[in-house]
């Protein structure tokens, strides 16, 4: 028979105590829990708004306006630089980008990572009537812009292969399947978008290399959309590093409209975090409390252990070896029980928000459990060891 | 050897201080078997715990085995429990969730003597002849058996002495004489045995009867003179 076999058979026997010790230890990380899964939940549904606002960087081609000057009199400005980026930039953009990603979140690797959009916007008539030809890569805009639904057809898989956004398809009458020339080049019509309420809706949409063919911009874009893959990637500093290191290039990290939305929401994890700590510490004091009365009423057994030859040291392990499984019982019961009250209050906290479990947190819910408990029943257990033998036999 | 150097044990201060034990020298030889009787408050019950280490001494000196043990720090007093001194209560003082065989076991437990232990905790269930109930937990024992497992309990750590403070009291009759012939088995196997009591049917079974009033002893007769 081994020291821990005593304690469990001793727990075994006071099972109704042991679950009330253990439920102290509960309500604790059970308030944790739910706080910690609310916020999951409200964070994930905030990147997820974010996504929809598109792109974290644009590239465009660095244009200074110069301000003319004679003396006093202003003749107006000058823009100065080229309007379009060289294509081949795109490989160093990625570097960069890639490069920051990596670094952010510390992983390895040679594959792309980020998403990157090239396009090329040209204003030409189409049918008689002026609209802006889009050349574009069809995958990678499809990427980016995860918001598109073709309402009818699909995305173009050939170079003379182009979608339009609605109301360019209603503007110039053009359906499924009619042929348009983009200047002289014949494409068809293979999907029409869903209106989006951007300027998606008034352009066409052709495969990069065929604008760039028809008006002769070969190797030639007009901006980029790039996406980090992560919520959390630093799109500022990578744009700082982009416009270092590459001249005639402006990149712009988007403003998140979201971020002020993450900022009050942190605001709100952090009240509730501290709250869940002062649950936390109560829950222990209970704990503490329930181990000191278990000490009171097993002085007898402490008495008679000591009397058979128990050690102090062996009659503190004894009390950590309970604590243990109370810790654990309170780190199961705790998990179960935030999880399904993140379940129940989340909605209330957050309209509408869709909780869903995190079983990564499982374990350090139990860790955690087991600390509170250990720690609670340290200073029991030192009074367990010092139980009189004499003292707590002749009470009886 | 156990020998017991003017000791004396008061308990509280000024107006309410007792005299629990007052000058007592008394010494025990290996294999021997005696019996410390007396009235209620006579003080028999705190010699035995001095003896065993359980309380300490206001003054005098416990000499076990050539070592003096009544100033003994804890850690100490716990190798004279496992090694030395084994106890017998009046009240069993078994652990209520163990079985019987667990409650035999659990001094092995903290000596972390493992090898064997079930065998040997099993002989001695034999030995007092509750092998059949080896399973059960003392609330499905009787008195008499919880005694008989308390005296399995005392013997599997093999401490030459033995102490019991009432073993008999609170079983009837027959069955008492039962556990005072384990007791007796158990002094003809060597065991030094001091047993406390106030039944003088049951000191006459022991080789040396030490009379106890108010703290001090007052009569001391071995086997075999009449003068009890």
């Amino acid at each position: 028979m081994k020291i821990y076999q005593v304690t469990v058979k001793d727990i075994r026997r006071r099972r109704r105590r042991a679950l009330y010790t253990a439920l102290g230890v509960a309500i604790g990380i059970a308030a944790f829990i739910a706080v910690l899964t609310i916020a999951r939940a409200g964070e994930e549904r905030i990147y997820r708004e974010m996504d929809k606002y598109g792109p974290n960087l644009m590239v465009m081609p660095a244009i200074h306006d110069v301000d003319l000057q004679l003396g006093d009199l202003t003749l107006g400005t000058l823009a100065v630089g080229d309007n379009y980026i060289a294509e081949d930039k795109l490989l160093e953009i990625r570097q960069i980008t890639d490069g920051a990603i990596r670094e952010a979140l510390g992983i390895a690797g040679d594959e792309d990572i980020a998403t990157i959009a090239p396009k090329l916007y040209i204003t030409t008539a189409v049918k008689g009537t002026a609209v802006m030809v889009v050349g574009f890569e069809p995958e990678q805009e499809r990427l980016i812009k995860s918001w598109w639904t073709i309402s009818d057809g699909r995305y173009p898989e050939q170079q003379d292969e182009a979608i339009l956004g609605a109301r360019a398809s209603a503007a110039l009458d053009v359906d499924l399947g009619d042929n348009i020339s983009i200047k002289e080049q014949e494409v068809t019509v293979v999907g029409i978008l869903d209106e989006t309420g951007s300027n998606d809706d008034y352009q066409v949409f052709v495969p990069l290399a065929t604008v760039q063919r028809a008006f002769e911009k070969e190797g030639l874009i007009s901006s980029a959309d790039i996406r980090a893959l992560c919520s959390s990637c630093p799109v500022e500093s990578i744009a700082d590093l982009v416009n270092d290191a590459i001249p005639g290039v402006r990149a712009v990290a988007v403003k998140q409209i979201a971020q002020t939305e993450m900022n009050l929401m942190a605001k709100v994890n952090r009240f509730m975090l501290a709250l869940a700590g002062i649950t936390l510490v109560v829950g222990s004091f209970g704990v503490v409390n329930t181990m000191m009365s278990s000490v009171h009423q097993r002085v007898k057994d402490i008495g008679i252990m000591k009397a058979v030859g128990a050690s102090r040291l062996q009659i503190v392990t004894m009390f950590l070896y309970e604590a243990l499984v109370v810790g654990l019982m309170g780190g199961i019961l705790g998990y179960i029980a935030g999880t399904f009250l993140s379940y129940v209050i989340g909605p209330l906290i957050y309209e509408d928000l869709a909780v869903s479990y995190v079983l990564q947190y499982f374990l350090p819910a139990l860790a955690l459990a087991i600390l509170v408990a250990v720690m609670a029943s340290v200073y029991p257990a030192f009074r367990a060891s010092k139980v009189s033998v004499a003292d707590s036999l002749r009470s009886l | 050897m156990l020998e017991v150097r003017s000791v004396s044990k008061t308990y509280g201060e000024g107006a309410a201080r007792v005299v629990a034990l007052n000058n007592i020298s008394l010494r025990v030889d290996d294999g021997d078997f005696v019996v410390i009787t007396g009235p209620s408050g006579s003080g028999k019950s705190t010699l035995l715990n001095v003896i065993g280490g359980l309380e300490r001494v206001s003054s005098g000196e416990v000499i076990l085995d050539g070592v003096r043990i009544d100033n003994l720090k804890e850690n100490d007093l716990v190798h004279i429990r496992r090694r030395k001194v084994a106890y017998v209560f009046q009240q069993y003082h078994l652990l209520p969730s163990l079985t019987a065989l667990e409650n035999v076991l659990l001094p092995l437990t903290f000596c972390g003597l493992k090898k064997d232990d079930v065998r040997k905790a099993t002989e001695l269930l034999q030995k007092v002849g509750l092998e059949k109930r080896a399973e059960h937990k003392p609330n499905e024992l009787s008195g008499g058996e919880q005694q008989r497992v308390a005296i399995a309990r005392a013997l599997v750590n093999r401490c030459s002495l033995i102490l019991a403070d009432e073993p008999t009291g609170n079983v009837d009759q027959e069955t008492g004489e039962g556990i005072l012939k384990l007791f007796q088995k158990m002094n003809e196997d060597g065991h030094t045995i001091i047993m406390v009591t106030h039944n003088l049917d049951i000191a006459k079974h022991a080789k040396r009867i030490v009379a106890l009033r108010d703290g001090g002893i007052v009569d001391e007769v071995s086997q075999g003179d009449q003068g009890l």
